[in-house]
């Protein structure tokens, strides 16, 4: 029996099939783009086309992120947060708190043994320390953004971004600049600064517990998870992609409503 | 939920929700004096004793402020700027004058901009102390002195301790009936719907003791004789925050599918459980219902011995509604730059929690347009306790 979750977020779109027996037999990820209606129908359209599969193969669909309710073929819509938390109990069930960061959300969710949410905590609704911010400061140095972690790791001191707001840091950053800062030096700096934000949405929900695992496109970037490996003195685990967590969590759900 | 062939009640709170200040409009027309207020603060026993209409100012959420930004920074309450805003751009064109007390800084250190920018024949700022110790008791009294010698002298009348006394008996009465109309949110599915209650609070706070008193009547026998709401497999909501005065906030809880039962809004429980005992000296009655029995951020030292007792006589009573109410989740709804409830976010949130009952904390402006990303917390807090 084949089941699929959508996660239209703010930048990306992803959608997943799994089936019952064979777990996943597929996923896409687009840009979300201005008409997050047609994106989530494309989405879905991908990845039924690599097994050969119609809509009518699939027996329910959950639509989760922020774009939830633009995508009418679901059966359901789910938000981010109860789905990522299922999506990473699915992949590491030893996950007690999970870090997420995507386009223009933070989010930290305490999760127990069954991936259920017991608490979570958001960024307020400026996107400072997400996704969008990276993609702005990689923009104001001319850094290529898959190049902006790895740089940042052969940093040789600490530079402090000291404003989180996206605004006020890119001004910061250009300073930084004029003054003769190494780029490396600078990107480990927008880095630390990300990690610390999240260290505080973490002290919210009581701080983080075993294991902790991290989702979001903002996974992939090896100088966020660096500054945040070091802030909390712990390993993170990540899948090999971040980003399909929340699909994959919407058709965990999914399958549990077949049922 | 509507639709009743005699649905007065409802519709006529509707009408005055929607058209705020309709009511004081026609009022002046016939010559009656209109006293805007902001807060829970402001003692309308006195007003009402004076024979003049008080009307509390609202905000208007899903307004952007567009001139009153020129007299207030964005570093002021959002609902203030708000309120204000409406003001000067004549939304309250029908006030003869304003109360303002001493609440918080956001209203406090605004008193001259209000004043002198809506430039109204009456205006008092009443110097509400922020202790509740015998002195301030004493101190509270000498200031309702005052604040009726004002009145006294704008309107030239005497108010009488029996004209106080009088308006304190409606008063009481208006928030008997208020608890009553509360008590049918007690089932379930609650008789009225948590939307339609914020259209009758604030309708309530919009017309003089004795119209208001008449629409929770009619609104209380409407909704009891119309079919119960089959839904009752909902997450029963209670909503704890200051002056939240439009449905978008209710209505973002019930879309999401759950059922606000209560509240302890400014305008809402918190102002129609404590009453005004009826004292020898009225003056004495409204001083301890004010600083005493209202259970409001700015006006509270703890007097009990340890930090636990402070926290029983501080938030005991939310724990009671929770009780009563059988509710489910408490939402915490803060606005921005709000000082005196951000405070002791960290005390009532750990306070309710100890009780069982999970709370999600929610900061945000006065405006409906930033409203989507809060809907997601909603909506993950009822699947969180589903």
């Amino acid at each position: 029996m084949l089941v699929a979750g959508i996660d239209i977020g703010s930048i990306t779109t992803e959608a997943l099939l799994f089936d019952k027996e064979k777990g996943i037999v597929g996923y896409d990820i687009l840009q979300t783009g201005a008409d997050s209606k047609k994106t989530a129908e494309m989405a879905l359209e991908k990845v039924l086309a690599y097994p050969g599969k119609n809509i009518s193969d699939v027996s329910y669909i959950i639509a989760t992120g922020c774009g939830r309710k633009r995508a009418s073929f679901a059966k359901q819509a789910i938000t981010e947060i109860t789905c990522i938390a299922r999506g990473v109990n699915h992949l590491f069930p030893e996950a007690r708190t999970i870090i997420d960061i995507g386009g223009q959300d933070t989010k930290v969710i305490k999760v127990d043994g069954k991936g259920r949410v017991i608490e979570f905590e958001m960024n307020d609704k400026c996107a400072a320390g997400t996704g969008r911010f990276i993609e702005v400061m990689a923009k104001a140095l001319n850094v290529e953004l898959d190049r902006i972690g790895d740089s940042s790791l052969k940093h040789k001191k600490e530079v402090t971004i000291s404003s989180i707001c996206t605004v006020f840091a890119e001004s910061e950053v250009i300073s930084l600049v004029s003054e003769g800062e190494e780029l490396e030096d600078i990107l480990y700096g927008i880095h630390k600064a990300i990690a610390d934000r999240t260290m505080g949405l973490i002290s919210r929900i009581g701080g983080a517990e075993k294991e902790v695992v991290m989702t979001g496109g903002v996974a992939k970037n090896i100088g966020v998870v660096k500054a945040l490996e070091a802030a909390l003195n712990m390993p993170l685990k990540i899948h090999v992609e971040p980003q399909i967590v929340g699909a994959l969590g919407a058709a965990m759900i999914a399958l549990e409503k077949t049922a | 939920m509507t639709g009743s062939q005699n649905s007065k009640g409802l519709e006529k709170a509707d009408r005055y929700y929607k058209q705020y200040g309709e009511r004081a409009k026609e009022l002046k027309k016939e010559g009656r004096k209109i006293i805007g207020y902001m807060s829970a603060l402001t003692p309308v026993e006195i007003l009402t004793a004076a024979g003049v209409a008080p009307i509390r100012l609202k905000g208007f959420m899903d307004e952007a402020v567009t001139k009153g930004d020129a007299y207030m920074e964005s570093i002021i309450c959002p609902f203030v700027r708000s309120a204000f805003d409406a003001a000067v751009k004549g939304r309250f064109g029908f006030m003869d004058g304003m109360v303002l007390p001493h609440q918080c800084d956001s209203i406090d250190r605004t008193n001259e901009v209000w004043s002198s920018n809506l430039n109204l024949p009456y205006w008092h700022f009443l110097n509400v102390p922020h202790v509740t110790g015998g002195p301030s008791i004493e101190f509270m009294k000498e200031i309702l002195r005052v604040f009726i010698g004002t009145l006294e002298k704008f309107l030239g009348t005497k108010i009488t301790d029996t004209a106080i006394a009088q308006a304190i008996k409606a008063h009481n009465e208006n928030r008997r009936l208020m608890r009553e109309l509360y008590i049918l949110r007690k089932q379930n599915p609650p008789l009225i719907s948590g939307v339609e209650m914020m259209k009758v609070l604030v309708a309530a706070m919009s017309l003089p003791v004795d119209e208001s008193s008449a629409l929770i009547k009619s609104v209380t026998e409407e909704v009891k004789k119309r079919p119960a709401p089959a839904d009752g497999n909902r997450k029963r909501i209670m909503i704890i925050g200051d002056q939240i005065d439009h449905i978008a906030i209710p209505e973002a809880i019930e879309n999401a599918g759950a059922w606000l039962v209560v509240d302890d809004l400014s305008i809402g429980v918190k102002v129609y459980w404590p009453e005004v005992d009826e004292t020898t000296d009225p003056l004495q009655g409204i001083a301890e219902r004010y600083l005493r029995k209202l259970k409001i951020p700015t006006t509270f030292v703890g007097e009990g011995d340890t930090y636990e007792e402070n926290l029983e006589a501080r938030f005991g009573h939310l724990k009671q509604r929770i009780a009563e109410f059988k509710v489910d989740g408490a939402i915490l709804f803060i606005y921005k730059y709000c000082d005196p409830y951000g405070f002791e976010v960290p005390a009532v949130k750990s306070y309710i929690e100890s009780g069982g009952t999970p709370v999600l904390y929610l900061e945000d402006e006065y405006s409906t347009s930033t409203l989507a990303r809060v809907k997601t917390r909603i909506e993950a807090f009822l699947e969180m306790i589903a």
